[in-house]
């Protein structure tokens, strides 16, 4: 979130789309149902008339896998009408910035797009430059290869009819929509949007999110009290363990992973020092190098030199372009590539897409670890229903774990709050938290290699597992206080001393002389420098009024309750919004939030531009980064009824990996496959059930799988409600109870009927015993979005039969 | 008698997300109840012996064909003259002076529960056949008493529930009610002067499902 | 007794006031003051601050542990929280039952031997050794020094790693060193899916 949950009340439009907030963060609901006493539109566009739109002003429906038409016909809207808040698009975005001329779009392909490598050449998506370096820029927004240009051009294809072609929303519904959210676009008023997983789980996935940040950005929402893009994180702690780089593709604080061609520190360093050419950009990137090192003296604390970059030398490479993210991992695994796997606190063998293929390549380990507070149908694969155990391979250990109630240490919620908590009773029989468990392997390993040798030692021998107290128990706050930093020698920064052994009180301190140590540069701050651990505050002071609560734990970064802050206020430091002073500048200081980096306001001969993590410095409406276009474009999900996209002759996002292997089973426009469906989770369970279906009070109110319907599809298919029907998909079949309701409907979409339906992916074969119930992601395909890999699991196509 | 306590249940502002009725079995330590899924959210399928609370979810289209979802948070009325304390012998059941609650007590076995359900205007009364009791929400008197606020109204993330005074709450069903008009014209408290726990619909009772009003 | 007294002494009853030398049989006002303990028992239990361990809304939760016999006996919303102020979904209002309260819950180290049928119990120093030995196995036969371009790597691409963003923090971190120190590259998490 770039904002926090309670700020949700301060919102004058809620759009929630992609979530189903009130069903799944219903606490959420809290704060909007706060907006909604006063006077706030609440508005949910969903496939499925859920509990949210049950407590939304109203619902819209649209069909599953077409958001970005959905939101591009409402960047058009606010164009054509002129609703856009002309000071802040001026201002804060790029605008005004001038791309290239070579830069071109037809046909559903953005220049530089090579179809055998499924990639762009992104040479043509840069901007034109002056002399110095700096960007070119017309102020006018009249240049017709200026961003807001470009933009308008792009978005003018997405008329109403189309829109509402593809959608299958009525033009009347999508009209009431733009209507509604882009009356945000003015200073004193405040537009959030809410989304989830109903966002991210397509092949355009990140471009749905690029979508709503654009229309954020017009509406000069971003940065302001009540405004956002408030992304609702489904675990709690994956703010954390995204933080903290459980993922191959980067290091702790967001780092880039290093790569093959970054043989030395320095070459790495280099790399990942932004640079930039605009004078108004604090560019914070630029300071990555330092905070690579202080990472690399956190990770290998004593005896490893700067010769070896600190450690730098031992660390993994990928290679250049590499992707080891899941759905590679479990080809890999398919391929009888990989050996080994240690999981905690997952269930791949029902959460992740195609389960049948994953199911599979489990059977291929030689090995398997598997810690958790419950048994699952991944620690137990090697029994699932037709597996002869006796002819199967795989070593396994199941480990019990602590649960969170029993082991103290800080989660982060979503609105980036890390917030400590404490043990409440000793977990019961052997098991232990999850933390001392991977430290006891470290420490065995450590002893090994100390003892034998064998493959890189050293990168093993003097890795950091200072993790436990003086009984061996797992210490959350020593290692917190790595995670902060601290220096390792006496220095002194701008005047003051800092000793040997004492916090880091902040980022903006970490140097890159191997004198600080830092384990992720984004959470140093959360301790003082006396060692004070701020993620267990609890003071309710709201000096503010507006429920920032910054004295509650610690938001990183520096404590920043709402980020890109700098963005509410005009070039002044004067607030857009005089009744929500988010931050102000007042006698040549910053009063209110955490400002986003210290400098003055804009029009300040030291000013600054809000979006400091960009190096232009501003909010990119043109995103040139990203692997699919700067643009986003509606493409249609791998499988859709449709043989052709309404809007251009490239079908599907011409830049999202496409597996071809025996289980990777496709079916698009098939009469064997005509339904759309999507899944989701309910409020009662949690992921794939794997806490959830073990608790009985939760069992008992949601027992089992269910698919949801529209009474002319079950009229069609002769279904009643409560029977149980056969859902099947190129790739695998369940079984479940239909649901037959008035909450789905059919769409008008393309000049036909679309049926959709829904089904959460709550359940397993391990528990309830004796149940037939089985993971939705049978069904699922394995693709994922062409940015992040995430996959696909919100819009593919079934068919239904009664069984 | 002092007025005593009561409990407003404003259903235009209830998500169906069920915190009551699970912070009614883990406050009580109740059983959970064996369900199947037969195609509706609502499980258990209605209030039994280890289960004091139920949410019950009605779905439907409105005059324009648009579609509604009816959440109602069923529970014991805890009625201010209370039927069922009258119909129950004499020492099994207590009503409570000061909150008002209604309570069976440990005595009041299943073989009373014809007379006890037969008495009460809302169908709440369940026998429990494991322990041989009749049982139903106490308004957590026991929590009540040292303080706190019921379980399911402390769970309530919306403001749904609401536990006070009763005049206090009187006012506010009055108030809700007011406010509500222009949205729902049908909106309307269900008995207010008659019971403790006090529903505020903003549809027509039938559309609840099977609720007794 | 008329019911209008009963309904008086009631009152008092429920306060916790005994009245069985009122030489009333009293055995259902007893049972009833049974049913009190709970809210007496949490009085004396020690209570702890936690947080919900469902979505990342992050309720505050305060969890009460009975002194005597170390259990948790009751979790509910933190009052005092700024964002759930007390208040809990169905999955936090249920949150007692991922405690040991839970008999479902994993207690022992478990094994399964290759070809066999069933989980053994073992302990966890069988475990910890087997584990590092058959990680120090692979990663000594397959790790992966340099690429085929000649760039170092140090990579061991015959092992993965999953999870998770259901555990804290710092335990994160911890796996992150673990994760990174063996040269892994396959390494992801619920994050991505």
């Amino acid at each position: 979130m770039t904002n926090h949950w309670i700020d949700i009340q301060h919102s004058d439009c809620v759009l929630i789309q992609g979530s189903n907030a009130a069903e799944n963060h219903p606490i959420s609901f809290k704060w909007v149902m706060r907006a909604k006493d006063k006077g706030a539109e609440v508005i949910h566009v969903d496939p499925r008339f859920t509990r949210t739109s049950a407590r939304s002003t109203y619902h819209v429906p649209l069909r599953s896998g077409t958001d970005i038409a959905f939101l591009g016909g409402m960047i058009k809207y606010i164009i054509d009408n002129n609703l856009y808040f002309k000071d802040y698009v001026l201002n804060y975005t790029n605008a005004a910035c001038l791309v290239s001329k070579d830069f071109k779009f037809k046909d559903g392909l953005f220049s530089g797009y090579d179809k055998d490598k499924r990639a762009y050449d992104k040479s043509s998506w840069a901007y034109q430059t002056n002399a110095d370096g700096s960007i070119k820029k017309d102020p006018s927004l009249k240049d017709p290869n200026c961003v807001f240009q470009l933009l308008k051009k792009h978005y003018s294809r997405y008329s109403l009819k189309t829109v509402s072609s593809i959608t299958g929303t009525s033009q009347e519904d999508l009209l009431k929509v733009y209507k509604s959210f882009s009356a945000t676009g003015k200073p004193n008023k405040a537009g959030t949007i809410m989304y989830a997983l109903g966002q991210c789980h397509h092949t355009v996935g990140v471009q749905n999110i690029r979508t709503m940040a654009i229309v954020q950005l017009l509406l000069g929402n971003i940065g302001v009290c009540g405004g956002g893009i408030n992304a609702l994180r489904g675990e709690p702690n994956v703010q954390g363990s995204t933080d903290h780089a459980l993922l191959y593709h980067y290091l702790p604080g967001y780092l880039p992973a290093p790569k093959a061609s970054q043989v030395t520190l320095k070459d790495y360093m280099d790399a990942v020092s932004y640079k930039t050419h605009e004078p108004k950009s604090v560019n914070w990137k630029s300071n990555q190098g330092k905070y690579a090192v202080s990472l690399m003296r956190s990770f290998y604390p004593e005896g490893v030199g700067e010769d070896l970059g600190f450690g730098y030398e031992y660390l993994p490479k990928i290679d250049d372009g590499q992707d080891a993210s899941v759905m590679k991992m479990i080809d890999a695994m398919y391929d009888n590539k990989i050996k080994i796997l240690t999981c905690i606190g997952q269930n791949p063998c029902c959460s992740l897409p195609n389960t049948n293929k994953v199911r599979a390549a489990m059977q291929n380990l030689d090995f398997m670890v598997h810690i958790n507070i419950f048994d699952n149908e991944s620690a137990s694969f090697w029994k699932a229903p037709g597996i002869d155990t006796s002819k199967q391979k795989t070593e396994c250990f199941l480990l019990p774990a602590s649960a969170s109630v029993e082991k103290e240490g800080s989660q982060a919620n979503s609105g980036r709050w890390m917030q400590w908590k404490y043990a409440a009773a000793k977990a019961p029989g052997d098991a232990i938290p999850a933390g001392e468990i991977v430290w006891r392997i470290m420490e065995k390993l450590k002893e090994l290699y100390k003892k034998e040798g064998g493959a890189l030692p050293d990168a093993i021998k003097y890795i950091n597992t200072d993790f436990v107290d003086n009984k061996k128990h797992f210490d959350a706050e020593r290692v917190a206080k790595y995670i902060n930093g601290y220096f390792t020698k006496d220095i002194t920064i701008d005047g003051v001393k800092y000793k040997k052994g004492e916090c880091v009180p902040g980022f903006a301190l970490l140097q890159d002389d191997g004198s600080t140590s830092c384990g992720n540069w984004i959470c140093s701050g959360s301790f003082t420098k006396d060692g004070e651990n701020l993620m267990k505050r609890r003071s309710k002071a709201d000096p503010t009024g507006l429920g920032l609560y910054s004295e509650w734990s610690y938001a990183w970064p520096m404590n920043r309750r709402v980020i890109y802050n700098r963005a509410s206020v005009d070039p002044n430091g004067k607030p857009y919004n005089p009744k929500l002073k988010l931050i102000e500048w007042k006698d040549g200081k910053w009063v209110g939030d955490i400002v986003d980096g210290g400098a003055a306001p804009l029009n300040d001969e030291k000013g600054s531009l809000p979006f400091i993590m960009s190096p232009t410095g501003l909010g990119s409406l043109f995103g040139p980064g990203l692997a699919d276009g700067p643009f986003p474009e509606h493409y249609e999900p791998l499988e859709s009824p449709f043989a052709k996209n309404i809007m251009s002759g490239q079908r599907i996002n011409p830049a999202i990996t496409l597996y071809n292997g025996e289980k990777d089973l496709v079916a698009n426009a098939s009469k064997d496959f005509p339904i759309v469906m999507t899944t989701y989770s309910c409020t009662e369970h949690w992921c794939t059930g794997g806490f959830t279906r073990w608790q009985p009070w939760l069992l008992e109110t949601q027992p089992g799988s269910y698919v949801e319907m529209s009474e002319e599809l079950a009229k069609e298919k002769g279904i009643k409600n409560g029977e149980r029907v056969r859902i099947r998909s190129a790739r695998g079949s369940v079984e479940a109870v239909a649901m037959v309701t008035v909450r789905l409907r059919p769409f008008e979409c393309g000049g036909k009927k679309v049926h959709q339906v829904g089904m959460t992916y709550n359940y397993g074969w391990r528990f309830p015993e004796n149940g037939k119930d089985d993971s939705a992601n049978l069904l699922t395909p394995t693709v994922g979005d062409a940015n992040s890999q995430t996959p696909e699991y919100k819009a593919f196509m079934v068919n239904i039969e009664k069984i | 008698m002092a007025d005593g306590k009561s409990i407003l249940i404003d259903v235009s502002r209830c998500t169906g997300c069920r915190g009551c009725q699970v912070a009614c079995k883990q406050w009580n330590n109740l059983e959970a109840t064996s369900t199947v899924q037969s195609g509706t959210y609502q499980n258990p399928p209605d209030m039994d012996g280890d289960t004091y609370k139920i949410v019950r979810f009605e779905e439907g289209r409105d005059e324009k064909g648009k579609p509604y979802w009816h959440f109602f948070t069923d529970m014991c009325r805890h009625c201010v003259d209370a039927p069922c304390f009258y119909s129950a012998e004499e020492g099994t059941a207590l009503h409570d002076e000061e909150t008002g609650a209604v309570v069976f007590l440990d005595n009041l076995t299943i073989d009373n529960l014809d007379s006890v359900h037969g008495a009460c205007p809302y169908s709440i009364p369940r026998g429990n056949e494991r322990t041989g009791k009749v049982v139903k929400c106490t308004m957590c008197l026991d929590r009540q008493k040292e303080g706190k606020i019921p379980a399911c109204v402390q769970s309530c993330p919306t403001g749904c529930m609401v536990y006070g005074e009763r005049d206090e709450i009187l006012a506010l069903a009055e108030k809700r009610v007011e406010e509500l008009k222009k949205e729902f014209p049908k909106v309307h408290a269900l008995n207010p002067e008659e019971v403790r726990v006090i529903y505020i619909l903003t549809d027509d009772d039938e559309k609840y499902g099977n609720i007794t009003y | 007794m008329k019911r209008r007294d009963f309904l008086k002494l009631s009152c008092g009853i429920a306060a916790g006031i005994t009245l069985s030398g009122l030489g009333i049989n009293l055995t259902a006002v007893e049972a009833h003051a049974k049913e009190l303990t709970k809210a007496e028992r949490i009085k004396k239990a020690l209570q702890t601050l936690s947080v919900c361990c469902y979505c990342a809304v992050g309720c505050g939760l305060i969890c009460s542990t009975d002194k005597k016999t170390g259990q948790i006996i009751n979790i509910e919303g933190d009052p005092e929280h700024p964002v759930n102020e007390g208040t809990l979904c169905a999955k936090g209002a249920g949150v007692y039952q991922t405690s040991a309260a839970n008999d479902k819950r994993l207690t022992k180290v478990l094994y399964r031997a290759p070809y066999t049928d069933a989980w053994v119990e073992k302990d966890w120093d069988f475990a910890i050794d087997r584990i590092a030995r058959k990680i120090k196995e692979e990663r000594d036969k397959s790790f992966l020094y340099k690429n085929t371009q000649g760039q170092t790597v140090n990579r061991l691409e015959t092992m993965a790693h999953l999870g998770s963003s259901n555990i804290d923090s710092e335990e994160c971190w911890a796996t992150t060193l673990y994760a990174r120190s063996l040269g892994l590259v396959y390494i992801d998490h619920q994050a991505r899916v």
